[in-house]
């Protein structure tokens, strides 16, 4: 199906930090769509499909992974450079992941307890979002994100639109679906609420509580779910570590852990 | 059916009876009629509206407990169908879906939009209980009552047949009482079932219902069953309890747009939307886009929206509802008050779902009694009719003593009374006149057994004469008129008493009352400013007061010479030093009226509520007795209606210039 | 030490002094140290160039200004959590009005200069005082309006 379109594909390129490589996978297991999308973009670097390897600029630049250590530093700040659009992709790209624990943590303890050498290892004591370190145009979040979004984001490129990328509660999924809610019919515990939605409810509707793993809607009151959660009777520590999760490095979430965690030893 | 069907009066000749045994035959007449059913049934921990293929799929013997942010099934150890009351599911996900292919647009060769073909099912809604009912028709107002209708809706509406259920059992969060929407079903269906020991007591209410109910074995019910259907509505009436005084709050939540409360619970609330997803009338949707990867073949979808999304009201210059208390704020006053100006009725039907399915338990009915309360009228004299109360009759009365407050005030106390004046209670006041005089309005500042006193500052011609007579001369009065300081207000919490002035002298009596029942008090304490220390009033009683245990005492004046080693500054300086907890202080605030409003402004910043603060205001009065018409303010007269206020009565009157 | 804690303590009961951070806190301790006034002493004169910032802990002072027809006026009582010589934080530091103790009276009091050359070099102390300071100062002007409407005439 040859474009009849003048302009050339789209250059695209995925980049990796600190990550697992789960939400670059999701661009490849999109199998039904994955013809058309080679077709119209030209992936020119994407180390886990390809060994094709071409430098920038790029027409949009997929990012996956935390800022950990020291050369992660200058990469990004040169990728940015590089990338006309600049998309983080999952949870480590867009708060931190869950390394991010590491920054209420005694990075050195860590690093001494889990290795015999430490001195060679060189990480930074902190595990950041892209979004700290240069502007990000787009954010695609979740562990790992949503295939459904990313396709979104894909088409977006090409119409050019901006990608409907809804800023809700995963709880509007649940109720769109008919999903009964699990913290009111059984008292569970789920994050859903304060959490950004693109799963599709997808932790709800096997009947399990939300992770978080999307992160806190931008602006949420994670203060009063946090709060909320304590009132039905769990204490501190439970709520801490619902908090303190994939996620838990994101800008709402982290005044909670700081408050909760002094109560937890 | 559309629910312009009118309701049918009930008629022992209509009414058949259903043994429960029987239930399957109306499940497959209803689906032998080409209709899917779609009813109750238990999923996950809840009773939600599916589809339903036989009386087995019905949540037999299953109730529920229901309270803010709780919902759980119970064992009823019966085997009713019915005996329930609704979940998070509503018929609004058949009427109006959560999800729906509106549009189709096409780029090829040209531009060409379509709308996909209106196709519906057949259903049959099973269980519609009075507050559903109720929200149908809400909707069908929305959707159907105006100049642009929604077709899909209306098709659906059409294609659904109703089979209402009457309530036999009510949750803690149900109000439709309070709504007027139940709990008796009244119209808008076409079969109606109550359920009873055996069975269903069954009512036909349309053409369509008559069609399906004469293919089922049914039979006359007995004057027993017909009479034990009446009884269970009855008892869900009485069990849900006084109604809700929701009449009129409408038109109260107009005057609290800017209440405090609204960002007391948007501190509680995260946003989540779910109260407006479980709304049976909630309407908001958005748009959104599915194109393929050229952008040639778009389809829009309709999705379920909320009021509480952070970009609903976004457009390229800002957002217009920036805040989460300018969200919560917009849904509860959209859902009681503005659907009132747009649909003609309140846009909730009082089903309970947004109070069940909260998962931070905020309760909406708290939040109206907490933000627009019906304010009781203050209390009107009750003891006493007022002495002369008729233009151009005055009482007489002695001028016993004379006593100089300060270079402008002076107290006159009064004797040989009508027995009327010595009834009066601490707030009230008297029109007083002098031959040749214009009539004049001065407070009570003391109610004795035999005397009343009043301490006048004369500012005019009248109170400058009364200021100056001597003793034995004889005055005429009128009283004791208007309201009274609620001094039952501050029992078990914190009395404090702002004066500024002159204003102390309405407030001596509510000071002594306080002092004289001091151990219904929390705490009681006086905050007093004058201008100077010469023009402080009641210096013997601000002396004895002082040294008193049962009364605290700050006075403060605007400025002073040196041999002043007291306070100087404003009064509203001296709530600073508060350590009272200000939601349990009752507050009694006069003088001029720039200090009052200083005053309450500082008092309900501080946490004090505002139907705790009372205040005495002063207008210019003739009559006294509400016919000379110059005291009015908004909808008051000052003389009968006050002047003594509770601040929620007034709402933004009180600050409102000119009125 | 010990010193220092008490008076960060009597601090922390003020108005002024309980919303200061407690690093805040111990530095206004350390910097300035506590004074007692008989009745009728004066602690600053209007127009003296000189003035120390002081936070009042027990007791009143009187702020007064001279109006010639009139004599001494007070204008403004300072009660306990209150502070005076605010002042003293600006460069130009001068005493609008002479304050006098009514009645046996302690503060905390820190001299202008050293505060002055404190507030300079301490980031940390500047950002902790200067919006308590505001904030009695604005505290204060609200105040003076309604003062100004004479509104008992």
């Amino acid at each position: 199906m040859a474009s009849t379109e003048k302009t050339a594909r789209p250059r695209v390129a995925v980049a990796k930090f600190a990550s697992c490589d789960g939400c670059q996978l999701t661009l490849l297991n999109l199998e039904e769509q994955l013809i058309e999308i080679v077709s119209r973009y030209d992936i020119v670097e994407f180390p886990e499909a390809t060994s094709r390897h071409q430098p920038g600029p790029y027409d949009v630049v997929f990012v996956e992974g935390s800022i950990s250590a020291p050369e992660h530093l200058e990469q990004i700040k040169a990728l940015r450079k590089q990338a006309r659009l600049l998309v983080t992709i999952g949870a480590c790209a867009t708060s931190g992941g869950i390394q991010a624990l590491r920054n209420w943590a005694d990075h050195d303890a860590f690093r001494a307890a889990v290795y015999e050498h430490p001195e060679w290892i060189e990480s930074l004591a902190t595990a950041t979002p892209v979004s700290e370190h240069v502007k990000v145009d787009a954010e695609l979040r979740g562990c790992p994100i949503d295939a459904g979004q990313l396709l979104e984001v894909l088409t977006a490129v090409l119409v050019g639109r901006r990608p409907q990328i809804r800023e809700e509660a995963v709880c509007r999924e649940c109720k769109r679906k008919g999903i009964v809610c699990i913290v009111v019919a059984r008292g569970e515990a789920c994050m859903g609420p304060i959490t950004a939605a693109g799963c599709g409810a997808l932790c709800p509707s096997y009947g399990r509580g939300c992770y978080g793993c999307f992160g806190a809607r931008t602006g949420v009151n994670a203060k009063a779910w946090s709060e909320a959660m304590q009132a039905t009777g769990r204490p501190p520590e439970e709520v801490w570590r619902l908090f303190a999760g994939f996620t838990a490095y994101s800008e709402p979430f982290r005044p909670i852990i700081t408050e909760l965690g002094k109560s937890k030893r | 059916m559309i629910s312009d069907s009118i309701p049918r009066p009930a008629s022992a000749a209509r009414q058949l009876f259903l043994a429960r045994s029987d239930f399957d035959a109306l499940i497959g007449a209803l689906r032998a009629s080409g209709r899917t059913v779609i009813g109750p049934t238990i999923r996950d921990g809840a009773i939600v509206y599916d589809e339903i293929e036989s009386a087995a799929m019905l949540p037999s013997g299953m109730g529920d407990e229901q309270s803010a942010g709780r919902y759980r099934l119970t064992d009823r150890g019966d085997s009713r169908l019915f005996g329930y009351t609704v979940g998070p599911t509503s018929w609004k996900r058949f009427t109006f879906p959560p999800q729906l292919n509106i549009a189709e647009a096409r780029r090829a060769g040209g531009v060409a939009f379509d709308q996909p073909p209106v196709e519906v099912p057949q259903l049959a809604f099973l269980g519609v209980r009075a507050c559903e009912i109720a929200a149908l028709a809400v909707q069908d107002r929305v959707f159907l009552g105006g100049q642009f209708t929604d077709e899909d809706f209306r098709a659906r509406r059409k294609a659904a047949l109703v089979v209402a259920v009457q309530c036999t059992t009510y949750s803690s969060t149900c109000f439709c009482s309070s709504m007027g929407t139940g709990p008796a079903v009244r119209g808008g269906y076409d079969i109606l079932l109550t359920e009873i020991e055996d069975g269903f007591v069954v009512q036909v209410g349309s053409p369509s219902g008559a069609a399906i109910v004469t293919q089922l074995p049914t039979r006359k019910p007995t004057h027993a069953e017909t009479g034990a259907a009446i009884d269970s509505v009855e008892a869900v009436r009485a069990g849900l309890g006084e109604p809700l005084p929701m009449a009129g709050v409408d038109e109260r939540l107009k005057q609290q747009l800017e209440n405090p409360r609204w960002g007391v619970v948007a501190d509680r609330c995260v946003e989540c939307g779910n109260c407006t997803m479980a709304c049976p009338t909630c309407f908001c949707t958005a748009s959104v886009e599915r194109s393929d990867m050229e952008g040639r073949l778009s389809v829009t979808e309709r999705i379920w929206d909320s009021c509480f999304d952070v970009n609903f009201a976004r457009v390229a210059g800002g957002d217009f509802r920036a805040r989460p208390r300018d969200r919560y704020r917009q849904w509860l006053t959209h859902k009681f008050s503005s659907w009132m100006d747009q649909f003609g009725s309140f846009g909730c039907v009082g089903c309970g779902r947004c109070i069940a399915w909260c998962p931070v338990a905020i309760d909406v009915r708290e939040e109206l009694e907490a933000i627009a309360p019906v304010v009781p009228p203050m209390e009107r004299p009750i003891a006493v009719e007022p002495a002369a109360a008729s233009p151009g009759a005055f009482s007489l009365a002695r001028l016993a003593s004379v006593k100089e407050e300060t270079v402008d005030t002076t107290t006159l106390t009064l004797m040989d009374l009508d027995p009327a004046f010595l009834a009066a209670r601490p707030g009230q006041f008297v029109m007083v006149a002098l031959p040749g005089f214009p009539t004049v309005p001065i407070s009570i500042s003391r109610i004795g057994t035999t005397s009343i006193e009043l301490s006048i500052r004369a500012v005019g011609a009248t109170s400058t004469a009364l200021t100056s007579l001597h003793p034995g001369s004889r005055l005429g009065l009128r009283g004791p008129l208007g309201t009274f300081w609620p001094i039952e207000d501050a029992y078990g919490r914190h009395a404090v008493v702002v004066a500024g002035g002159v204003g102390l002298a309405p407030l001596r009596g509510l000071v002594e009352a306080l002092i004289a029942s001091r151990d219904k008090f929390e705490s009681v304490t006086l905050y007093y400013g004058a201008r100077t220390p010469e023009d402080r009033l009641f210096r013997d009683d601000l002396a004895r007061w002082t040294t008193i245990k049962a009364i605290d005492l700050a006075v403060t004046v605007d400025r002073a010479g040196v041999d002043w080693k007291g306070r100087v500054g404003v009064v509203t300086a001296l709530f600073d030093m508060m350590t009272q907890d200000c939601s349990r202080v009752t507050a009694y605030v006069v003088g001029p009226e720039r200090m009052m409003q200083a005053s309450v402004q500082s008092l309900i910043a501080k946490g004090v509520p505002p139907d705790r603060i009372c205040v005495s205001m002063e207008r210019h009065m003739e009559c006294g007795i509400g016919l000379c018409g110059h005291c009015q303010t908004g909808p008051f007269f000052v003389c009968k209606d006050g002047p003594v206020f509770r601040l929620s009565e007034l709402g933004d009157l009180y600050v409102r210039e000119g009125v | 030490m010990d010193e220092n804690a008490s008076v960060i303590s009597m601090l922390d009961h003020t108005w002024f002094g309980s919303e200061l951070a407690p690093e805040t806190q111990e530095k206004l301790a350390s910097l300035g140290s506590i004074m007692s006034f008989r009745p009728e002493e004066v602690i600053l004169h209007e127009g003296e160039e000189s003035i120390e910032f002081g936070i009042l802990l027990s007791g009143r002072l009187a702020l007064r200004t001279l109006v010639p027809e009139r004599g001494p006026v007070t204008i403004l009582s300072v009660e306990p959590g209150d502070v005076f010589g605010w002042s003293a934080i600006l460069p130009e530091a001068t005493a609008h009005s002479t304050v006098v103790a009514t009645e046996p009276s302690k503060a905390l009091v820190i001299d202008g200069t050293t505060l002055r050359a404190a507030l300079k070099s301490d980031h940390g102390l500047a950002a902790g005082l200067y919006p308590r300071v505001l904030q009695a100062v604005a505290r204060r002007l609200r105040a003076t309006r309604l003062q100004l409407l004479d509104l008992f005439t």
